[in-house]
């Protein structure tokens, strides 16, 4: 988005407020929605022979931790808990959505971060069962084949697909760069011929929704994100880098029990996963407090898990559950292992959040543009001039200044 | 009173003591906001957590320093053209009249008082424009201060109701876009204003001392007792 455009949608940026208490009727109606839908998706032909039951029995999951699973996606949601059972009969019918997963310019880190863990969660699973109609990485056909399975898979779920997109968009002097396939297609053109003909495109990492590490200055591809190229079209942004799979997952599920997409806040997020902020739910909130802080790595405070707020931990500058929900099925987060939060789901995080100082400490570009200079260097050159400055005027006025006379 | 001069009234007792509120505001939020944007001091390590509460002090003196300031901005902005005593818009507003003295004083100040073609009894376009200036500056440290806090408030509850958020919202969130669209960039340009306001101040304290040194019509009284003293013609 331009600046223009930012300015434009001044007034109109959303809070990121979720109302969980909406009413009967509504949650009635909601209900209804849902059941219409899953029936609907019953009805057509499962795509993949595989089905979530399948894969739970494959790693040694009992229906007991299916249903866990499907309560906590419950109320990520921020659905009542009588809705379980539909998110588990959604999390059932998940092979009867059809997926086309494009890779644009990235180190596929979200489809490893999904794909490599060597205990698979069952978040994972379901991105697993998912009707995933192509992917690059996973598939097994390349070349021609590979596209003419595209432009079926395209054709035949025309305007029911779920493209999801990983990797940003080139549209600079360097687009010529990354092309796909035979045709020598650009990155941009690939995008749009795909996200054309689609329900719904997901932008899944902060390369495909604010353009992230490739759009970091100086951006020499001229790297974008998703919405800044697609218009049009239902877009979700599921920023982080790595996206969290739950996120993914639990925008996906929402998709499938609706055929809508989620609440999103002013970057097009889903307020699910986007409305908190990691400082708010942070398990070191209590240290900032008090004020007790990690001064260098390895310090006593380090050892005593204190807050990492002087190491340039950016938590109070970024929305994400990352606090809350964790990664690898909860077992860790950046900030439980000792390392500040660096921003990874936030716009121009690259160059405006993942220094590791704090902010008052940062190299950023002086306003002059040119010379990098922390906020306080620049900040006591201008005291040091203005004071140059009174120091002449004061000693000139003393020289030769014409006091009144009483 | 010296014979031969006479009093002049300058400022009010309401003017006078919202001065000062602000000059104690200013000092309380430069010296917390300094420490909020990167902790200076180390807190006590053998005290236990609960009795230093360091960083949640600083943030409380910081907030309220803050929305002192707030109210006193919006009294003093309904003053610029609702004051019973000098309506600082008509001294802002670009008249030839208000041209013609802004340079003039500006010509005073340059020419170290050696060319004083103005009436300094009364409020002055140049002064008037200065504290303009600095009443912008307050305004932006107000809209993207609370652009800052409402972050806090994701749940869009607050302990006065949820209007609260909303309104915060509705009258911050430009400062987003405007800063450059990140939340980083509201907060580097808050901080970077601090730096404007402080330079401000240099300056504000050594033209009021100046011109009571050189104009000797006792101005730095002003901010004190409400007068100076002119000669009388």
């Amino acid at each position: 988005m331009d600046r223009r455009d930012a300015l434009a949608k001044m007034f109109s940026a959303k809070g990121v407020r979720v109302n969980t208490n909406r009413g009967e009727a509504y949650y009635e109606k909601l209900r209804e929605t849902m059941e219409k839908r899953l029936n609907e998706l019953r009805q057509t032909p499962a795509a993949t022979k595989m089905d979530i039951h399948k894969a739970l029995d494959a790693e040694g999951l009992s229906r007991r931790d299916f249903m866990k699973w499907a309560s906590a996606i419950t109320a990520m949601l921020m659905l009542p808990a009588s809705f379980t059972p539909l998110v588990a009969e959604a999390a059932e019918l998940m092979n009867r959505v059809p997926v086309i997963w494009i890779e644009l310019q990235d180190c596929a880190g979200n489809s490893e971060a999904i794909l490599r863990s060597d205990s698979p969660t069952i978040d994972e699973l379901i991105l697993e069962t998912i009707d995933l109609e192509f992917n690059e990485t996973l598939m097994a056909a390349a070349g021609h084949q590979a596209e003419a399975h595209l432009d079926e898979a395209m054709e035949t779920f025309k305007g029911k697909y779920i493209c999801v997109v990983e990797g940003s968009v080139p549209i600079g002097a360097g687009k010529e760069w990354c092309t796909i396939g035979a045709k020598a297609e650009t990155f941009e053109e690939h995008l749009l011929r795909v996200a054309g003909n689609s329900a719904a495109v997901v932008a899944v990492g902060t390369c495909a929704t604010f353009g992230g590490v490739p759009a970091a200055s100086p951006n020499p591809t001229g790297a974008v994100g998703v919405q800044d190229i697609v218009k049009g079209k239902p877009i979700i942004n599921i920023p982080a880098c790595p996206a969290n799979p739950a996120n993914i997952t639990g925008t996906i599920i929402h998709f499938v029990l609706t055929g809508q997409i989620p609440e999103l806040d002013h970057l097009n997020r889903p307020k699910f996963a986007f409305g908190y902020r990691i400082h708010d739910n942070c398990e070191r909130r209590a240290h900032f407090d008090a004020g007790e802080f990690v001064e260098e790595w390895g310090d006593e405070g380090a050892q005593n898990n204190w807050c990492l707020y002087k190491m340039g931990c950016k938590g109070p500058m970024t929305f994400n559950n990352c606090s809350i929900v964790r990664y690898n099925s909860g077992t860790n987060w950046p900030i439980g292992a000792g390392h500040g939060c660096i921003g990874c789901s936030e716009p121009q995080f690259w160059d405006k959040y993942a220094y590791e100082r704090p902010m008052a400490d940062a190299n950023i570009k002086a306003p002059t543009g040119g010379v990098e200079k922390s906020v306080d260097e620049f900040g006591l050159g201008l005291l040091t001039a203005a004071g140059v400055g009174i120091a002449i005027h004061a000693a000139v006025s003393v020289a030769a200044g014409k006091k009144d006379e009483e | 009173m010296k014979p031969g001069y006479k009093k002049v009234k300058r400022m009010t007792a309401f003017m006078r003591i919202n001065h000062w509120v602000v000059a104690i505001c200013m000092v309380a939020a430069v010296v917390t906001g300094l420490y909020i944007g990167h902790p200076y001091y180390q807190t006590l390590i053998a005290e236990p957590a609960v009795d230093k509460y360091v960083m949640a002090w600083n943030r409380w003196v910081h907030l309220m320093a803050a929305i002192i300031f707030d109210v006193s901005s919006i009294i003093i902005a309904y003053l610029y053209f609702f004051s019973r005593f000098e309506k600082p818009i008509l001294k802002i507003l670009p008249t030839p009249k208000n041209v013609v003295e802004f340079f003039m004083v500006f010509l005073n100040l340059i020419t170290f008082n050696r060319v004083k073609k103005f009436d300094s009894s009364h409020a002055d376009s140049f002064n008037t424009v200065y504290f303009l200036i600095f009443h912008l500056l307050l305004a932006w440290m107000l809209f993207s201060g609370l652009q800052l806090y409402v972050h806090g408030l994701e749940s869009g509850h607050s302990s006065i109701g949820d209007w609260w958020p909303a309104v915060l919202h509705l009258a911050t969130d430009w400062t987003v876009p405007f800063t450059g669209g990140t939340y980083m960039d509201v907060r580097y340009w808050h901080h970077m204003s601090m730096y404007f306001i402080i330079v401000w101040v240099m300056f504000h304290i050594y033209y009021q001392v100046w011109r009571t040194i050189y104009w000797q019509e006792g101005d730095i009284a002003i901010v004190f007792g409400g007068s100076k003293f002119v000669k009388k013609d």
